[in-house]
């Protein structure tokens, strides 16, 4: 694969555009000629694909776009590309493995292949606004959850009455309280090697994520860093420093991107290409040991919409048939916490990617915008999903989401907001309250009834 | 070709995009034309197709910008013998529109450009990393009726409220109707840091933008 040095080198010395030119002259043309050319087409008649060589098709098309695309650089206003040679040297070179924790906690995630009835890597937690006093609480509740491999920890953004700001000294005093809280949390659940995966999701700027990431604030190597990108292909000199020092530290880096439907890429057939390129731009520019895609629908602002859960079911289709590499996928519902519609949305998430060959994380409630507004119910409800459907195939996906999908399609535009954490469940003694575990197990029962499958086994 | 049946070719032209053949329209009749009935009549018609295609979901942002880029080609033409005659587009108002201070992300922010031009707004853009003393000297400038300020990280949220707050210490905060977005952004947090509106989706803050506009002016659309 091309050395990193190289890489770095090229953000020098690549072709040089203004950031406008790159999006509409390059992009956007270059997308729609290789949908055309690869005949990539979606005819709404599956939620699920299930077509292998269409998924085939995407892997080439993705590989073909990346080519004459390349990572946009902010700083230097220049491209780097890679041949397709060379990309092709990197999916074959490209960890197919990850390693996360210590110990009894110690894990692998790997990639898995469509209709697999390999068990899906169960990663719970949320990278989401979360309320200090709520922190640690939150992640030890995390860390409880025995079916999850590795966790996500919050973001905390105030430092007592003080809300942090970007680049500034209260970023990376903040982030280096998530950190603690984040080892602490998983200490006090009994599982202090568990892999800690989304650092640093309270830190925005490089410096800040190098700063906290320093061993005695908690982090490890075995842990995992996510590093995104700007829409779309686009890094900057922060996201690679924090490159440059993690894989000189020999830590674990996650590729992650939230393309949107109806963006630069288009719609649906345009974002599995999308999807598929970043997991190339992820390998060689962000030197990837493992792969994270959130593809949020434009207008709803949730992946649950028909036209997303198409679009991630074939590109990661195409990147497990193609590519095989550690990935998972996070999906945001429309709905907030301790709905039955939230329930809905996450069960027909969860089932599209566990057929389609992805490991799962807990489907965010309330589009992911909403302050302390995951819980714990909805990460276990997704290892109890992950296990009981663990080898459903495609073609049953599609069936089980022809039922589901209707429940809740209608209803996205006015999602219900839901509950905040504190509202619906007991932080102190890790228990919904009593109308959630009625809700709870109302949708439990539904499931049972419907699809046969009784959650509570699992 | 009547001057109906060159209204709907630069219409068809500007919502396919097509920069060229609009402009070769447009070069035919525009010395015979009024300039400004070639906008309003010619160019507006599909610029407002494609935002209504737009909000239906049946095309997406690569659609629109090409749009609005064969609008802007159209305009280079007219917009000369527009100022000859003295006459302006109307327009529901003018919008400066940037992210944050320490936010380098655009993309949520040029999707709202991109439709509120389609309806007309005169939008001027800042860009990204955009301090608060800029949108405020530039909106002061422009004249501006709604200061719009995106912002895609939790971290970089709390520079939406150092712009509001600055207003507040220039005594210009009841001037401007203030606008936020952005990912993690909802009303809670626009309510908390006294922000007139916010919304999810590009067509939402279209809405929104029109509402308070028209309420501004007293209720008259």
């Amino acid at each position: 694969m091309v050395n990193f040095i190289d890489v770095i080198d090229r953000a020098t010395t690549g072709p040089m555009m203004t950031q406008k030119d790159f999006d509409v002259k390059v992009v956007i043309p270059t997308l729609r000629r290789t949908l055309k050319k690869y005949e990539i087409k979606y005819d709404r008649k599956e939620f699920v694909n299930t077509d292998d060589a269409l998924a085939d098709r995407i892997f080439e098309a993705a590989v073909d776009f990346y080519s004459e695309v390349g990572t946009y650089i902010l700083d230097t206003e220049r491209i780097i590309k890679f041949t397709k040679g060379e990309i092709l040297e990197a999916v074959e070179d490209a960890p197919k493995q990850a390693y996360f924790g210590e110990g009894p906690d110690r894990c692998v995630m790997k990639g898995r292949m469509p209709d697999d009835n390999e068990l899906p890597h169960c990663h719970v937690g949320s990278g989401t606004n979360t309320s200090e006093e709520n922190a640690l609480r939150l992640v030890e509740s995390y860390a409880r959850i025995s079916k999850a491999k590795t966790i996500s920890i919050p973001i905390i953004n105030t430092l007592g009455h003080i809300r942090t700001a970007a680049g500034a000294p209260t970023e990376i005093l903040a982030a280096i309280r998530a950190m603690q809280y984040g080892r602490e949390g998983c200490r006090r659940a009994g599982r202090p090697g568990l892999g800690i995966i989304d650092h640093v999701s309270s830190a925005s700027t490089g410096v800040s994520t190098i700063a906290s990431s320093a061993p005695q604030f908690g982090a490890r190597p075995s842990d995992g860093w996510l590093i995104a990108p700007f829409a779309e292909l686009k890094t900057d000199y922060s996201s690679l420093n924090q490159t440059a020092y993690l894989t000189a530290w020999g830590a674990n880096i996650g590729q992650e991107a939230g393309p949107l439907l109806g963006g630069y890429a288009g719609g649906p057939e345009g974002l599995a290409v999308m999807n598929t390129a970043y997991s190339l731009h992820g390998i060689l520019v962000m030197r990837a040991t493992y792969h994270l895609i959130y593809p949020i629908h434009m207008t709803y602002v949730c992946s649950s919409q028909p036209d997303v859960i198409w679009a991630t079911s074939a590109s990661t289709q195409a990147i497990a048939g193609n590519l095989r590499v550690p990935y998972y996928t996070l999906m945001y519902a429309a709905a907030g916490a301790a709905t039955k519609m939230y329930f809905d949305e996450a069960l027909a998430c969860l089932i599209m990617l566990i057929a389609s060959g992805s490991g799962i994380e807990d489907v965010h409630p309330g589009k992911a915008k909403i302050t302390d507004g995951c819980t714990p119910v909805d990460m276990e409800f997704t290892c109890q999903v992950g296990h009981a459907f663990r080898g459903v195939t495609r073609k049953e996906a599609n069936k089980l989401l022809e039922k589901i999908c209707p429940k809740y399609v209608d209803k996205l535009a006015d999602a219900p907001l839901g509950e905040k954490v504190n509202q619906c469940y007991d932080l102190d003694c890790f228990k919904p309250k009593s109308h959630f575990q009625k809700l709870y197990d109302e949708v439990i029962r539904e499931i049972k009834g419907e699809y046969g499958i009784d959650l509570y086994k699992y | 070709m009547n001057e109906q049946e060159t209204f709907i070719k630069m219409s068809d032209a500007v919502l396919e995009g097509d920069s060229e053949a609009l402009t070769v329209i447009i070069k035919k009749v525009i010395g015979e034309v009024d300039p400004l009935i070639l906008v309003q009549k010619g160019m507006m018609p599909g610029l407002k197709k494609i935002g209504e295609l737009f909000e239906s979901g049946e095309v997406f942002l690569p659609e629109m910008l090409m749009a609005a880029e064969a609008f802007q080609e159209g305009m280079k033409i007219i917009e000369p013998k527009l100022q000859e005659s003295g006459k302006k587009v109307e327009s529901p108002g003018t919008v400066v529109f940037g992210t944050v201070f320490s936010d380098i992300h655009e993309i949520g922010k040029n999707i709202v450009i991109t439709l509120m031009r389609t309806y007309g707004f005169k939008v001027i853009d800042l860009g990204a990393n955009v301090s608060p003393i800029t949108f405020v000297d530039e909106s002061e400038k422009a004249n501006a009726d709604i200061i719009a300020i995106s912002s895609l990280m939790t971290t970089t949220m709390t520079y939406q409220k150092d712009v509001i707050d600055y207003l507040k210490e220039r005594g210009l905060r009841d001037k401007y109707i203030v606008l936020v977005g952005g990912g993690p952004v909802n009303e809670e947090w626009a309510e908390q840091i006294g922000a007139d509106g916010t919304s999810d989706s590009a067509a939402g803050a279209v809405r929104i933008a029109e509402k308070l506009i028209t309420d501004k002016k007293g209720g008259v659309a």
